[in-house]
């Protein structure tokens, strides 16, 4: 039996496969560890990838050489492009997937790199022997590897709650991983207790669906991933329905049997993603709410009804979804369950995903007390690669929040006090123009590269795509819209623009009226069918401004960034601090001025005694 | 580690008063307190109870009793700068003051430096960065209405006004941040006509603070003004005049005046300063073309220029051309001499320089100085400083923020009108939100996602 790995992984959810996978693709041994071979890349929850901001991820992931875009491609029911009249910043991709396919395609792959071993075994035991891990499972079997991936999910001490039921369980009745939790704690790894849940599962045949609003999915030109080509699939509807007065009064008389709200669960639920106990009790005033119902597979009868997630009691559950048309004669599957887990307490991570103080161990997903498969996955690559970086004993790759949403989501994780599930949104990006969806690869494929993430092929194709972006630019800076040309009178019968002196396309372009797709067919230069390469020329020309000053912006951070704390600093030798900057910046440890900078209770005067009391000290 | 130490100073202004405050700011403060000060007995003090009046004796080293003083102690954390404060009250006379103080140095505090005390409160969180300023300019204010306006604004009616229009625009961001993130859940969309008075009305309301900015910050800064024109025209004389005595040197050989002379006086609540340069000519003379370069630096950076004519002589070619060269600026047109008999009249000049105030004065007799006085305060300030016209920016800092502010909300109403994006529209709003935030330390970023979950049932 082999036991000495470069790299064990615990867990292989979301975030254990990317994670595997990154580090594997580095060139290091692997063993991924699960408590269940069969549920590898599991999808307990919602059978969706992508959405604004959570899109953005799974692009980026992508462009890294992440898996997860590739695999929801794959996998995927219908695609819908969501906010397509909002702007370039907020466009986002979202689809349903096929959960079983989305596994086994996951499964399949991850088998087939040759340096990535998969293991069923649940692990009781982590210690630090000299520098290495001894990870014991609870078979006794022992493997000896210098770093450890935790990416244990919702399964630490997981409690499930149904009605007044409650009992230890990982989600959707796995095997919850307790050893290992009282182990760690014992070790003086500090936890805190998040909670979410999930709704009941329904049987297909039992809905009438005449009764519901039809979903379809659109047709779009191009998936999540930058890598393969787009393959479309014949696209499968959703279903949308509504609550009524009768579900909520239901739900009102059962409220003392709700154990969120008769005290049983003690975690911090979410608000993104109420239950719909929550949303009546928090909403009084709202008469109905949204219920989708989603397909989980082709091969399934299994629904899901997204917007009913609730821990009331199955028969509680069962009497209020009948209330909803088109669920009068609802057959259940599974009922919703809440489930409450632990979390490392976030302010023992760093920016590179490893405990502080801890060498060679690294936590990713929602053990760090995250939300969401994206968000899960896009933790795993970073930890992954982290893990790799130092294993070469090199510097850890740390995203800025002007670089991408993995950026913004790793800072928020390590500076505020999150009280819920972590989950990413366009409005927690200050730079959410310049971190656009089809811009993930310009922004992140180098660095897919230099990791070996991404194959010479793929970034033969990158370097392609960089080249046609290049060409299509200096075009339009080159040529040129002569009043009175043949040219200008069709633009003018296009668009009703005319144009009055002699105008760069690149010039014309930032009129409002003017498409690119217009002045493509003005100049034949090819079909209109949009490509992605024209989505980034166009945004580059008519957003400049503001791509400028978001630009500017970075700079700006980017000084504070380069700004390092020593890890060492004494933040009780600062007198001027206030009691609440002390206690927080203590507590934090900011490896930088700008991370500083974003805790919560740091006001402008504490960062001003911070840098004066640095100076001096360094003088010292 | 430590090495703040305690400070002391004597914290009301020279001079004879009725009473004479002694700060003492720092750990050390009792310690030292300890030492300059007894019991009415004579005994020693062991027991500060806080914020409460004590009647004490100061006294020095060997026991000579120099005042009797009340006095009070702060605890940290619950006085002015945020640590122990110690505070004594003595019978007014400087020199007992002085003696006091001398002693409290002797017994091991530090003395402090202007405006330390405050500095230390903003560094412990006390006062927020504008009430800090503010606190400094009251300090430093050098007229009535430059102490009332930072009066005004330490009680943080500028922060006031501002956070009302970042709860405005708060109120208006949120909804569209709400409807980009969850655009399956049901959120109405977002209505641009109601969105556009908004911002017109936000708009209106900061281009009102920036209105009064510049007269703001003459308030604080002072404003520069400028005497200018060829030598022996009589800036020196007219400086002096306006300064109510003799300081610069005047006599009637051109180019004397070489170097500048600068004074500031308080022209009705106005604080100017007046600058007398060399007389403006071309000249050969290394050194003296240097001053003359320096004339026109200042001249460039002038707030107002008093152009100075000789109305005893013929217009000169050189007069001509110093006032074509400040044509940018705004200037008044000064006959001095009216003494003398007249041979420039300023009939003529108005029909030359129309646009142009024109005063015709005597820096000798002193006819027309009040006349050039109002018109100086009047060129300045308008009518500002009035109760409906406040004028709450100071600070070229908060001038800037105010600008790129209104700026992005320019942005925005013509986004609204042009039919831009919302990601466009809420990226506008959420810059304009963070250039206030630089004037109010509010950061908006937690509050808007707090707020969307608050509004809003988000959630499939």
């Amino acid at each position: 039996m082999k036991k000495n790995y470069d790299v064990a992984v615990i867990g292989a959810g979301h975030a254990g496969c990317e994670a595997a996978n990154a580090v594997a693709k580095m060139g290091f041994t692997t063993l991924l560890l699960t408590l269940n071979f069969n549920n590898i890349a599991f999808m307990p929850c919602n059978p969706s990838v992508g959405g604004p901001g959570k899109g953005n991820l799974v692009r980026e992931i992508d462009a890294l050489g992440g898996l997860i875009g590739r695999n929801t491609d794959q996998s995927h029911l219908q695609m819908r492009a969501l906010n397509t009249q909002k702007g370039p910043a907020v466009r986002a991709l979202r689809a349903q997937t096929d959960k079983h396919l989305y596994q086994q395609l996951m499964q399949y792959y991850l088998e087939r790199q040759p340096l990535i071993s998969i293991r069923q075994g649940e692990v009781s035991m982590l210690k630090r022997i000299k520098n290495h891990w001894r990870v014991t499972l609870n078979t006794g079997v022992c493997y000896e590897v210098p770093v450890v991936i935790i990416a244990t999910g919702t399964f630490l001490r997981g409690k499930v709650h149904v009605g007044l039921l409650s009992y230890s369980s990982g989600p959707q009745g796995q095997h919850p991983s307790i050893a290992l939790a009282e182990n760690l704690e014992a070790q003086g790894i500090r936890f805190k207790r998040f909670k979410t849940g999930t709704p009941a599962r329904v049987r297909k045949r039992s809905l009438d669906f005449s009764r519901m609003i039809e979903q379809p999915g659109d047709g779009v030109t191009h998936g999540f991933s930058h890598w393969l080509p787009w393959e479309p699939k014949k696209p499968i509807s959703c279903w949308l329905t509504y609550t009524n007065e009768k579900t909520h009064q239901i739900i009102k008389n059962n409220l003392h049997l709700a154990p969120m709200y008769c005290g049983a669960i003690t975690g911090i639920g979410t608000r993104y993603c109420p239950s719909i106990e929550g949303k009546v009790v928090t909403f009084p005033q709202r008469d109905r709410h949204q219920v989708f119902i989603e397909p989980e597979g082709l091969n399934t009868d299994e629904m899901y009804v997204a917007g009913l997630s609730s821990s009331l009691p199955e028969e509680i559950q069962d009497e209020f979804m009948r209330t909803v048309p088109g669920l009068e004669e609802v057959e259940m599957v599974r009922p919703g369950y809440a489930i409450e887990y632990d979390v490392v307490a976030p302010d023992q991570l760093l920016t590179s995903l490893q405990i502080r103080e801890w060498p060679g161990l690294f936590c990713a997903g929602q053990i760090n007390g995250t939300s969401g498969y994206e968000e899960a996955a896009a933790q795993g690559i970073v930890a992954g690669i982290n893990a790799g970086l130092y294993l070469k004993g090199e510097e850890p790759f740390v995203l800025q929040r002007n670089e991408a949403y993995i950026g913004v989501l790793i800072d928020d994780l390590v500076t505020k006090e999150n009280n819920e599930p972590y989950r990413i949104m366009t409005s927690r990006a200050e730079f959410r123009l310049s971190l656009r969806q089809e811009n993930a690869d310009l922004r992140l494929a180098d660095y897919g590269y230099k990791f070996k993430l991404l194959s010479d092929q793929e970034y033969q194709t990158f370097m392609e795509k960089k080249e046609k972006i290049n060409n299509k630019l200096s075009f339009l800076e080159t040529t040129y819209l002569l009043p009175g040309s043949v040219e200008a009178d069709q633009l003018k019968k296009e668009t009703g623009v005319d144009i009055l002196q002699k105008t760069s396309l690149r010039q014309s372009l930032k009129m409002p009226e003017i498409q690119l797709t217009v002045l493509w067919k003005t100049f034949n230069q090819q079909s209109n069918q949009t490509t992605e390469e024209d989505e980034v020329v166009e945004n580059l020309i008519k957003y400049q401004g503001y791509l400028e000053r978001e630009a500017k912006m970075a700079e700006r951070l980017q000084k504070t960034e380069n700004k390092k704390i020593p890890s060492d600093f004494d933040y009780f030798s600062v007198p001027n601090l206030s009691f609440e900057a002390r206690e927080k910046l203590n507590k934090f440890r900011p490896e930088t001025m700008g991370q500083a900078s974003r805790i919560s209770g740091v006001s402008p005067a504490d960062l001003s005694a911070l840098l004066i009391w640095m100076t001096r000290s360094r003088k010292k | 580690m430590k090495d703040t130490h305690t400070i002391a100073a004597i914290s009301t202004p020279q001079g004879e008063g009725g009473i004479g405050i002694i700060r003492i700011s720092g750990d050390e403060a009792i310690r030292i307190g300890s030492k300059i000060l007894s019991h009415p007995s004579g005994k020693k003090i062991t027991f500060w109870p806080e914020r409460q009046v004590r009647l004490g004796l100061a006294v020095s080293p060997d026991g000579t009793i120099i005042d009797e003083v009340i006095y009070f102690f702060f605890k940290k954390n619950r006085s002015y700068t945020g640590e122990d404060v110690l505070e004594i009250q003595g019978h007014g006379g400087y020199q007992n003051l002085k003696k006091i103080l001398t002693y409290t140095i002797k017994a091991g505090a530090q003395l402090a430096e202007p405006g330390e005390f405050t500095k230390r409160a903003y560094l412990n969180g006390r006062l927020d960065l504008t009430q800090a300023e503010a606190v400094i300019d009251l300090i430093r204010s050098r007229t009535d209405l430059a102490h009332q306006v930072a009066l005004t604004q330490l009680r943080g009616e500028l922060s006031t006004v501002i956070k009302e229009q970042e709860t405005r625009l708060l109120e208006l961001l949120v909804p569209i941040e709400a409807a980009l993130d969850f655009p399956e859940d049901e959120i109405p969309d977002l209505e641009r006509e109601q969105a556009l008075n908004v911002i017109q009305t936000v708009q209106q309301e900061l281009e009102n603070l920036l209105a009064q900015a510049d007269k703001g910050i003459i308030l604080r800064e002072a404003a520069s003004v400028v005497l200018a024109g060829r030598p022996n025209v009589g800036k020196s004389s007219l400086l002096n005049r306006l300064l109510g005595e003799e300081r610069a040197i005047v006599t009637p050989i051109p180019g004397t005046t070489r170097d500048f002379v600068a004074e500031t006086i308080d022209l009705d609540g106005v604080p100017v300063r007046l600058i007398d340069t060399a007389g403006i000519r071309e000249i050969d003379n290394v050194v003296e073309k240097a001053g003359v370069e320096r004339a026109w630096q200042i001249i460039r950076e002038a707030d107002l220029i008093l152009a100075v004519l000789d109305s005893a002589t013929e217009m000169s070619r050189e007069d001509q051309e110093m006032i074509n060269s400040i044509k940018q600026k705004k200037a008044v047109i000064i006959l001095n001499k009216t003494d003398l008999p007249v041979k420039l009249f300023s009939e003529d000049l108005r029909a030359k320089f129309p646009g142009y105030t024109i005063l015709s004065v005597s820096a000798i007799t002193g006819v027309g100085i009040k006349a050039l006085k109002d018109v100086i305060r009047e060129e300045l300030m308008g009518i500002c400083g009035t109760d409906e016209h406040p004028v709450l920016v100071t600070k070229l800092r908060h001038k800037e923020a105010l600008e790129e502010a209104v700026e992005r909300l320019h942005s925005v109403a013509e986004g609204l009108q042009l039919q831009c994006s919302e990601d466009l529209l809420a990226g506008d709003i959420r810059s304009a939100l963070e250039a206030l935030g630089r004037i109010t330390g509010r950061s908006v970023s937690e509050e808007i996602i707090n707020e969307i979950f608050s509004q809003f049932c988000i959630g499939k």
